[in-house]
């Protein structure tokens, strides 16, 4: 089931990846486009077999993982930006550039590697969890690491939470709202992704619905939007009139 | 509310005993799949009890006061008032008006009108429901609707601005008002002037009867509020631009 849930994740963005190939050539949102790359890299490394192969080309210390975590911090960075440039969050726009978003992304990057460097990382582990499995205090270190991961990109989608509420409850086309819809429930699945900690092991499957249903949300909150566009472009929808 | 299906079926075995559902689908231009659905839930849409109406040459009014829930309509038949015609005169037709009545410096022909100006468009146009409304409300109406019916005044208000009203809705607007029950039926469109028994140039005397002052005030009214709509949807396409240049 979760095996199901991660490769329909990567195969969902690799597609749109790749879909967006042309566009990108074509010098449209060539940010969008390392957008979406950088998001399917992300889901490869989290998944066990890609991991394996290349955490061990990086000499086995989970050196992955880490870049796994910047790399998601860097999707979310930008990913941020252009939703809250495309929906006018003002407000959102400035507290993720601003001082406030800047301070975030570098406490959440020195804590990840703070802890990284705590723990005793030695054997290549998807998720770390061969580092987990070490001793009380790795397990509780790879706790801490995870939740520290997942601050920024937690930061970031809150902040453009009531741009999207705002947007669902306008008048905008369906298509619009739906994808704000879906941005606005992938953030509260990357929110509830913060609980991980506190989720007892009985319910561990939530982790993993809730950080991929996150990932879902966004790719397809995202992928609406361009095929709104696109639908748009091709039937020219009437123009206000004075009928 | 709907009609039910049992009396719609009902009065279709008394206004065409013969006629099975496919002929009456062929000749009212209702699609059977349609007719079909509504008759197994049970409910039926006026809009259908009109077009076949239409095409057995019966008045639609009379066959829809036959149900229990239109009887009233069959009651003493009131004529739409004055104001009632003029919010059914299109906004353009309105503008046309005005500078019917100017000077001849300025394509008009003088204060009494012409002949010459070109006939008023047939009800409904782009914003008669919301301007029917209007044209009865004495600043309470929709507070009135709102308590008859349980329906929520920014449900109603929602209708109003998409140019929608359900019959039911209508009907009970003009209850409310005390006004005829045609005008809100002619303003949503069920009913055409002509089916509601309005007399041929109603529309065209009372606003021949509006003095310049209301005239020139009431399309000052519908400019407004067409302004503000052109605006609103501006401002909307300007946004969803944007967010297609950002992220599609």
């Amino acid at each position: 089931m979760i095996g199901i849930l991660q490769w329909t994740t990567l195969a969902v963005c690799g597609v749109v990846t790749l879909a967006r190939i042309p566009s990108a050539l074509r010098g449209q949102n060539r940010s969008l486009f390392s957008i979406f790359a950088l998001m399917t890299l992300a889901i490869l490394l989290s998944i066990d077999a890609p991991y394996l192969a290349v955490d061990r080309a990086l000499g086995g210390m989970n050196i992955a993982n880490l870049v796994l975590r910047f790399v998601i911090f860097a999707a979310i960075f930008f990913l941020g930006l252009r939703v809250a440039r495309g929906f006018s969050a003002n407000d959102a726009l400035r507290l993720i550039t601003g001082p406030v978003g800047i301070s975030v992304a570098a406490a959440a990057s020195l804590v990840v590697i703070a802890v990284f460097l705590m723990m005793d990382t030695a054997g290549s582990s998807a998720g770390l969890v061969g580092v987990a499995a070490k001793d009380h205090r790795n397990a509780a270190l790879v706790e801490y690491y995870g939740a520290a991961g997942r601050l920024y990109p937690a930061f970031i989608t809150a902040a453009l939470f009531p741009a999207m509420v705002r947007t669902f409850r306008s008048r905008l086309p369906v298509l619009v709202r739906s994808s704000a819809a879906l941005l606005a429930l992938g953030t509260v699945a990357i929110s509830l992704s913060l609980l991980s900690p506190v989720i007892p092991p009985s319910l561990g499957f939530l982790r993993f619905v809730f950080n991929y249903t996150a990932i879902l949300c966004l790719v397809l909150g995202l992928c609406l939007v361009w095929i709104a566009k696109t639908l748009a472009v091709r039937t020219p929808k009437k123009q206000a009139n004075f009928t | 509310m709907p009609l039910p299906a049992k009396a719609f079926q009902l009065w279709l075995h008394q206004v065409a005993p013969s006629a099975s559902t496919a002929d009456i689908c062929r000749i009212s231009g209702i699609k059977r799949t349609t007719l079909a659905q509504q008759l197994v839930r049970g409910k039926v849409a006026e809009t259908t009890l009109v077009s076949i109406s239409r095409a057995l040459n019966l008045n639609p009014l009379a066959a829809l006061a036959t149900f229990e829930h239109y009887a009233e309509l069959a009651t003493s038949p009131q004529p739409p008032t004055p104001a009632e015609l003029v919010s059914q005169v299109a906004t353009m037709d309105l503008l046309r008006a005005v500078i019917s009545r100017s000077s001849p410096a300025y394509g008009g022909y003088g204060d009494s009108g012409s002949s010459l100006t070109p006939g008023l468009g047939p009800a409904p146009h782009a914003t008669s429901v919301r301007n029917w409304v209007d044209a009865i409300d004495d600043g309470e109406l929709r507070h009135r609707v709102s308590a008859a019916t349980g329906v929520a005044p920014q449900n109603y208000s929602a209708q109003l601005t998409a140019n929608r009203l359900s019959p039911e809705l209508a009907v009970a607007t003009s209850r409310a008002a005390g006004v005829g029950f045609t005008g809100g039926l002619v303003a949503t469109g069920l009913i055409t002037e002509e089916e509601a028994g309005w007399p041929p140039g109603a529309k065209q005397s009372a606003l021949d009867a509006l003095s310049d002052g209301e005239l020139a005030s009431l399309a000052g009214e519908r400019l407004q509020a067409l302004g503000k709509s052109l605006r609103r949807q501006e401002q909307e396409q300007a946004q969803t631009e944007k967010i297609w240049e950002n992220l599609g």
